[in-house]
């Protein structure tokens, strides 16, 4: 009943890596150009809960381990929280940009969660490093919505903010337990 | 403009080509099965993990009904992705508990446990040799997930069957709030008291017990099925209402109610009233009504004195009313259902006051006794008032009474975790996997 976890990671990696992508395409292209088609704007909104939904499946997967399953599902809230709170933004029933410290709060938790779930130093084994790569990266990444609630107008919190999830995309697809920490992924992996 | 997207793309798909390891170390496969049954008893226990892993001399133990070690020290075979430990002097009826511990190369040190019987049908994970009872930790996550049901069934029920129509945004964004808390609280606690109930039978430390391994748990026993399918389903009634809040579209929230009263079963399916010997399919129909009759009652009580009350001054009237009419069947089919309920767990008088079980169970009544009083003088004085017009203080005495049946999930939370006393085996004796 355990998935291959890989195949899990790339998973979630491909549903990151398509939020990324509509964020970037937003940033590239400037919010009013974007958003011509009103449903543009819903797109990565509703991308984040839906990645939520699907990390429960994931999470009743990840009963291999008691850490595995607390994190998966503290993902999934977190994505799910800030998914339907941008929602709601993006309808127009929250306005204030300060909603958006909602997805620093989930991004936040998140990297928090990674930084618990992994015991080991950076530089133990690729998952190690990884897991910290990812968790410090979103810890840091928070900054973007705070900074977006502060200065709504500063692109530099769009484009940080959409870059995040281009990366964490990368990570995840690279994420291999038994390969080196860096360089090619080597017998032990099967490449 | 189209160019750096098809680079980030290119680079996503280049990563995606490397072939598939493993990632955390996973025990994919024991010999004998987990929870299995054999005709003969075996001469060593083989396990079968996902990745190579390190191991000591007692990374397994083989363990019989009084505790002794009849297992030697485990060696390693297939490159470190299997671990044998001879085993000697099972015999044939008995039941036995394998506890197992490695080290994985991730540095992980998972664990775990699982039984199995030569000649006889193993015990579920739960009654493992060395497993603990259930202490005031199961009591609370018990009571504290009975409560966030209740405020999630309570509230969409009110407003589904009671205050159908528009409401003033305020208690609107009140209903909102409070449903979508309890089902993302429903999760949480789940999930907490799925893993103090494991943590009973792994036995490991905090820090060893992040890495225990769960599996046989939520493979094996009606407990984690109903675990699974449940985290799983209140994730789907979470979203449901998260929809109905952003989109303002109330067609989720009946849906989102039915699905809440239909998981609430697998509660039911995995309980005493399931798994006991003269368990049948009416006691587990009873234990749902039950279930699903209190949730309504608290949580109704719940949403009348702290959403209703404050934010819609308006529909007070209307609310208790029609509430008082709804609490009228609630009450009868939660009385019926548990007298029948307590009928087939006490079958002799005598054991109310001689069973622990029992004494709980006279406690639990007295404190439902109270909550019907209290209900009673709401339903016999201040609705008449209400009816002609008048407006009575009653908010104080709904917060009490909200307190009293809280008081009520508790007591059944504590006799939900309690031990029946045993009776003669009925339609469902082989049932197994508690």
């Amino acid at each position: 009943m355990v998935p291959r976890a890989e195949t899990a990671h790339w998973l979630a990696g491909s549903f990151v890596l398509l939020l990324g992508l509509v964020l970037v395409s937003e940033v590239i292209v400037g919010t009013p150009v974007f958003r011509r088609r009103p449903w543009r704007a819903y797109l990565w909104p509703s991308l984040a809960l839906g990645s939520g939904v699907l990390l429960w499946v994931i999470t009743i997967f990840s009963t291999f381990s008691t850490i595995h399953l607390l994190a998966h599902a503290l993902w999934a809230e977190a994505a799910m929280i800030a998914g339907g709170f941008q929602l709601a933004v993006v309808r127009g029933k929250l306005r204030s940009p300060s909603w958006s410290l909602v997805t620093a709060a989930a991004l936040l938790v998140s990297g928090a969660a990674f930084l618990v779930h992994e015991p080991n130093p950076w530089l133990y084994s690729r998952a190690a490093f990884l897991h910290h790569a990812i968790g410090w990266m979103l810890v840091v990444a928070a900054l973007f919505p705070i900074g977006h609630a502060l200065r709504p107008r500063w692109l530099v919190w769009r484009t940080g903010f959409a870059l995040t999830f281009i990366v964490l995309a990368l990570l995840l697809f690279a994420d291999r337990d038994a390969a080196p920490i860096f360089g090619r992924f080597g017998g032990i992996a099967g490449g | 403009m189209r160019r750096p997207l098809v680079v980030l793309a290119a680079l996503a798909c280049a990563l995606v080509v490397p072939a598939v390891a493993h990632g955390h170390v996973v025990l994919m496969g024991a010999s004998p099965e987990e929870q299995s049954t054999v005709e003969s008893a075996p001469s060593q226990i083989e396990l079968r993990f996902s990745e190579p892993v390190l191991i000591s001399v007692d990374a397994v133990r083989v363990l019989a009904r009084d505790g002794g070690v009849l297992s030697a020290p485990a060696r390693s075979a297939a490159g470190g992705r299997v671990v044998i430990a001879p085993v000697s002097g099972l015999a044939r009826g008995s039941a036995y508990t394998v506890r197992w511990r490695v080290s994985g190369q991730d540095g992980h040190s998972p664990a775990g446990v699982f039984t199995f019987g030569v000649g006889v049908t193993a015990p579920p994970p739960t009654e493992a040799v060395g497993a603990g009872a259930t202490t005031w930790k199961d009591d609370l996550s018990r009571w504290l997930f009975f409560a966030a049901l209740a405020l999630l069934i309570g509230p969409l029920s009110l407003r589904l069957l009671v205050l159908r129509g528009p409401v003033p945004e305020p208690l609107e964004r009140r209903f909102h709030l409070v449903t979508t808390v309890a089902a993302l609280a429903v999760i949480n606690v789940g999930i907490a008291a799925f893993v103090l109930r494991a943590s009973n039978a792994l036995q490991l430390p905090l820090p060893d017990l992040l890495y225990g391994d769960l599996q046989p748990f939520a493979e094996k026993t009606r407990f984690g099925i109903a675990f699974l399918a449940l985290t799983l389903g209140f994730g789907v009634v979470a979203t449901l209402l998260l929809f109905a809040w952003v989109s303002d579209l109330l067609v989720f929230r009946p849906p989102a109610l039915a699905l809440a009263l239909v998981l609430a079963s697998g509660i039911s399916l995995s309980g005493h009233q399931a798994t006991e010997p003269n368990s049948t399919k009416v006691s587990e129909l009873a234990d749902w009504l039950h279930l699903v009759s209190a949730a309504v009652w608290v949580g109704g009580l719940f949403a009348l004195a702290f959403l209703v009350w404050p934010s819609a001054p308006a529909l007070r009237a209307r609310a208790f009313l029609g509430f008082s009419r709804l609490a009228v069947g609630l009450v009868a089919v939660m009385v019926l259902a548990g007298a029948y309920l307590a009928l087939v767990r006490l079958p002799a008088l005598a054991d109310v006051w001689e069973t622990d079980y029992g004494l709980v169970l006279l406690l639990k009544l007295t404190v439902v006794g109270l909550a019907l009083s209290w209900g009673g003088v709401h339903h016999f004085l201040v609705r008449p008032r209400l009816e002609a017009g008048e407006q009575p203080r009653v908010r104080p005495s709904l917060v009490g009474e909200t307190f009293v049946a809280l008081a009520v999930l508790l007591a059944a939370a504590v006799l939900t975790n309690a031990t029946p006393p045993p009776v003669q085996s009925g339609p469902s004796a082989a049932r197994s996997g508690r």
